[in-house]
């Protein structure tokens, strides 16, 4: 594949304006559609607003006093927001660890010539299928599968496994685990492909050279395709975690907006919605929004600094 | 003879992996393939059938519960899926175009604000949507623009990873001496993107266009608030209605149905496709 | 009530800021109320004397608008709506159906309800269906009228606690239900017989009549290897309806009625000796005791309740029908019921009046609900001829005459101690403690995410 030997700064300066031009579309757009209704949000979070009833109260300048509420222990003694966040970042992990994890592993199995994989265009295929359902159907599912009346609990009760159904909807570790799965099930196959891109790219060259130093797969795998991948790994992780912080039509169905038992299941974005749906409390939920906000602008940053560099240097890449 | 013995034994090793290997596999594709096996399953049984506990093998209901569904008095699931289908088809037109011509506009031309551009789409990419649902939904009320497509199809314009994405294939794959040879033939700068670089992307547009009408085709969140009019309701919508639906006509069978011809649509263009879409996806990641 | 009154008061220019500006541009709205309010004071007829709207009404009939919207949850009225009213000609109704989960369709309502006075006539709010749970939010409002001015005047028939519960705090009355919900004891016959040694429903009545039988009864059931009531929550309503103070206080003070904590109690000890299990009232494991080889004899529920909720008990194959038969039980109770609700500017004030008066006191349509809909209706009349005929019998209640069990308990019917905050509280208070009675937290951690649930979603009310 011959390397176009391109250099951006070729445009002349008069073709600057269609750049302008080019990108104006999207810059309006962003305006009217993302960034006014952010800044309202923002806005919002400064007021006290929201319904009783058909009632409205407020709006009422509050300055930063539902910020305060929003850190100040809840009946359950914990900040509630922290608390989901934590819950967040741990089903984030759950999902993302063994997604990341798996998808190396079956990128370095279709890659491979030595195993010389026969139908990867169906397993290809295939593990990228469940992306295509609805999240909410997808829960649907699960939720029919394993409440206690359900498939899973009937073959664990016929076959003698259990002697009681499993209520897995309300033990803790197992409806993270359920989250976590399904989370896995729909990633993971966009994952491989990403990551199998990646290793293509990689020079084989190099891996000839350290199969002839006597290098062990173990070895090549940890000393040359890792480091090499390391960048599509980063985008890859970085994806992987926009999604997580918004996770929200999972959980939110299989436990019917209740991230049973005992919150331990509620995400930020659910946690948004609970003030956003009956008493339409534009002031808290304006808060969440910011706080949500300042997470994803850090972990932007983290990305901002990563690809800014890349950005200085865009003509080395792929030859390391 | 140490050679033969030590490539005996790597044959053994690598017949190992492989079954190992396939094991995986197989084990993977059926937890993906089984979701739609009992999808499909559920969808040819009765309500009683349904009631009665889980079965692996089909019934004889397919096209009675086929009928019900489709000739559903309030739920209207042929025109929820044109709905649906004429919203994501402009949702993906619109999306993979204008993020192609910011990639491009970017990607190509030299200006004071490109670098600072650039980085702040990459800064807003991780902005959670959920962020200015809340504004979007009140300015769209405010404007009147409910029981309307457009706020669910014009923000289309701005899809800051599906311009990432254009923007690292357009890296790989468009060398600038062909949009300077079109310059040279005395294109304007507007045919030369229409004309030469479009074909060029072609793999990139396909593969987001699908992408992004299974997005739209899937979006339950902003329509849920801003369509409530019957015959402009889209199919995840009606899904939903179907979870409190009466009771007395809560016929399981049904319901199943309505959500394999959800997904069916989505799943056939996939299917068609995916030789494609996975070439695409791979040529686009191939700089990380 | 005060502070109802307080909340009226300050509704109407609140409200109407928030229509103008979405209540999003806190700055700008200063200006704005004084115009929408008196728009919105033109529009909605003010409530107890509005001869203007009723001579309007009655003059321009032919003038009435062409589209007629109706504000619903789900089909159930939508099939009597289409089978007993005679749409006049050239006008077209549109059902706006939105499900109820997690409050989407009051969510709904409430838009168009505050955008009203704003909306063109084709738009506008005609008719609404509102749940007993939520009914005071819009009949305590300003966002319906009294249909009195309208011309339904005639609640001769109707029972009192549904005209009590769509009216406002002055007995302005805003809506009318073509169904009353006294709620019954339906019990499994074969399954009374083992554990009674009777299974007529008198002989049944005199053993269940108390809670202290009641639950005496529910350790005989365990010992003969049954369940007494299939969802921890069966017997919630039967203790709710009969509470002795409102859910929160003149101060807006969450409190607990005594009613309440002897709901909590009795379902402890009903989960702590397996009498009861840990379902919900709607999920798939309690409906599955209806069938035929399930072991619950007690449920809860009103006429509706047998072909909304007891699909199973009357699957040919595998449910019951004919085993089943109701008694009053241990305690007064009604559940759900369905008002048609009249929204103030409606373009269409004729039509609804009919419609409403068609369903409460047509008797032939009234009539036609009882026989072939199986429900219990909104006229005395009718119910008391079905009740006396000898010949009248519910098929799935063994041969039984509903309507005259249902006739006998409609006077215990109390509608007092009501707020606006009802569905959502018994919801939420029965999710959370569900938690506890599967065991996953203990119970102070439940009422704890019962209070915090309660501060998300309603804001106003203070909590321990």
């Amino acid at each position: 594949m011959s390397k176009p030997k391109k250099e951006i700064k070729g445009g002349n300066v008069s073709s600057g304006k269609w750049g302008y031009l080019f990108i104006l579309p999207f810059f309006i757009a962003y305006t009217f559609c993302t960034l006014i209704p952010q800044l309202m949000t923002f806005y919002n979070s400064l007021f006290m607003n929201y319904r009783d009833g058909l009632t409205q109260v407020g709006p009422k300048f509050v300055g930063l006093q539902n910020y305060i509420t929003l850190f100040t222990p809840d009946n359950s003694g914990s900040i509630g927001i922290l608390k989901y966040f934590g819950n967040t970042i741990v089903l984030w992990l759950m999902g993302a660890v063994p997604q990341i994890v798996i998808a190396m592993l079956l990128a370095v199995f279709f890659t491979s010539y030595r195993l010389n994989i026969k139908g990867q265009q169906f397993f290809k295929t295939v593990i990228y299928m469940p992306n295509l359902i609805m999240a909410s159907a997808f829960s649907m599912l699960f939720f029919t599968l394993f409440s206690p009346v359900g498939p899973v609990n009937q073959v664990l009760l016929a076959s003698g496994w259990a002697d009681k159904a499993i209520d897995f909807l309300n033990i803790k570790v197992s409806v993270r685990l359920l989250i976590s799965l399904m989370n896995f099930l729909m990633w993971f196959g966009n994952t491989t492909i990403l990551l199998m891109a990646g290793i293509q790219g990689i020079d084989q060259s190099l891996f000839e050279a350290a199969q002839i130093d006597g290098a062990n797969s173990w070895q090549i795998f940890f000393k040359v395709t890792m480091p090499l991948l390391s960048p599509i790994l980063v985008y890859t992780v970085i994806t992987a975690m926009i999604g997580g912080l918004q996770m929200f039509d999972v959980p939110q169905i299989l436990t019917n907006g209740r991230g049973m038992p005992n919150r331990s299941s509620m995400t930020m974005v659910m946690y948004l919605n609970n003030y956003l749906t009956t008493s339409k409390n534009y002031g808290m939920a304006g808060a969440v929004s910011v706080v949500l906000f300042i997470i994803s602008a850090v972990l932007s940053l983290v990305v901002y600094s990563s690809l800014s560099k890349q950005y200085k240097e865009p003509k080395r890449h792929r030859k390391y | 003879m140490r050679n033969n013995e030590e490539s005996e034994r790597g044959r053994l090793h690598l017949m190992i992996t492989r079954i190992v290997v396939y094991a995986i596999l197989i084990f993977l594709s059926f937890l993906c393939l089984f979701f739609f096996y009992m999808l499909i399953i559920n969808s040819t049984r009765s309500n009683a059938e349904l009631q009665a506990g889980f079965s692996a093998l089909p019934q004889g209901h397919f096209i009675e519960n086929f009928k019900n569904a489709w000739t559903d008095a309030s739920i209207n699931i042929p025109r929820g899926m044109l709905n649906s289908f004429i919203i994501a088809s402009c949702t993906a037109v619109l999306t993979t175009y204008f993020s192609a011509l910011t990639a491009y506009g970017i990607h190509i031309y030299d200006f004071k604000l490109k670098k600072p551009a650039f980085l702040f789409i990459m800064a807003v990419m991780m902005i959670p949507p959920q962020v200015s649902a809340v504004g979007f939904i009140q300015l769209m009320f405010k404007l009147k623009l409910t029981n309307n497509y457009l706020p669910l199809i014009v923000p289309s314009i701005a899809a800051p990873v599906v311009f990432f994405y254009m923007k690292q294939y357009m890296e790989s794959v468009l060398p600038i001496e062909i949009v300077e040879s079109a310059r040279i033939d005395g294109a304007s700068e507007f045919r030369t993107f229409n004309q030469i670089v479009l074909p060029v992307m072609k793999p990139a547009i396909a593969v987001q266009m699908i992408f992004s009408f299974v997005q739209s085709w899937n979006n339950y969140f902003i329509p849920a608030l801003l369509l409530d009019k019957a015959e402009m309701k889209t199919v995840p919508i009606m899904i939903a209605q179907l979870r409190s639906a009466d009771y007395s006509k809560f016929d399981m069978g049904k319901v199943y149905m309505f959500i394999l011809l959800a997904i069916l649509p989505v799943l056939i263009v996939y299917l068609i496709l995916s030789k494609f879409i996975i070439k695409g996806v791979t040529a686009g990641a191939v700089k990380g | 009530m005060k502070k109802r009154l307080t909340v009226l008061a300050t509704a109407m220019a609140v409200v109407t800021a928030l229509t103008a500006c979405g209540g999003s541009q806190p700055a700008a709205t200063t200006a704005a109320p004084a115009e929408t309010t008196a728009a919105a004071a033109t529009e909605a007829p003010a409530t107890t004397e509005a001869p203007a709207a009723e001579t309007a009404a009655a003059a321009e009939e032919s003038s009435e608008g062409k589209v007629f919207n109706i504000y619903a949850w789900n089909e159930e009225f939508k099939g009597f709506f289409e089978k007993y009213y005679t749409v006049p000609e050239g006008v077209t109704v549109n059902w706006i159906i939105t499900p109820s989960d997690n409050g989407a369709y009051q969510q709904k309502l409430d838009e168009a309800l505050l955008n009203q006075a704003n909306a063109a006539d084709d738009e506008k709010v005609d008719m609404f269906l509102a749940e007993a749970d939520y009914i005071l939010k819009y009949a305590g409002s300003d966002a319906t009228q009294d249909v009195t001015a309208l011309g339904v005047n005639d609640f001769s028939n109707t029972y009192k606690y549904t005209v009590q519960a769509a009216s406002d705090n002055n007995g302005v009355v805003k809506g009318v239900s073509f169904q009353c919900c006294p709620s019954a004891l339906i019990y499994r016959r074969s399954i009374a017989q083992d554990v009674l040694g009777v299974s007529e429903p008198d002989e049944v009545q005199a053993k269940l009549d108390s809670w202290d039988k009641f639950n005496a009864v529910a350790k005989d059931a365990k010992d003969k290897g049954y369940y007494m009531t299939a969802s921890f929550a069966e017997t919630y309503r039967v203790f709710s309806n009969n509470c002795t103070m409102p859910w929160v206080d003149a101060d807006n003070n969450l409190q607990f009625d005594p009613q309440i904590e002897a709901w909590i109690a009795q379902t402890e000890d009903f989960i702590n000796n397996d009498y009861t299990l840990t379902a919900g009232v709607w999920d798939d494991e309690k409906n599955k005791q209806m069938f035929a080889d399930g072991k619950t004899m007690c449920f809860f529920g009103p006429a509706w309740y047998f072909n909304f909720c007891m699909g199973n008990a009357q699957d040919p194959e595998k449910g019951c029908s004919g085993d089943w038969a109701i008694c009053e039980g241990p305690a007064a109770h009604f559940w759900g019921g369905t008002w048609l609700m009249a929204p103030a500017g409606t373009d269409n004030p004729t039509m609804l009046a009919d419609i409403m008066n068609t369903f409460i006191n047509d008797e032939e349509v009234c009539s036609a609900l009882v026989a072939n809909e199986a429900q219990f209706s909104n006229n005395q009349k009718v119910n008391a001829k079905f009740a006396e005929d000898e010949s009248y019998g519910n098929e799935f209640l063994g041969g039984q005459n509903d309507v005259a069990v249902f006739s006998e308990m409609t006077d215990n019917i109390v509608w007092e101690n009501h707020t606006i905050y009802d569905q959502l509280l018994n919801e939420g208070l029965q999710n959370q403690l569900q938690e506890y009675f599967k065991g996953s937290v203990d119970k102070d951690t439940a009422l704890k995410n019962f209070y915090n649930y309660i501060n998300e979603t309603y804001p106003a009310i203070n909590t321990p």
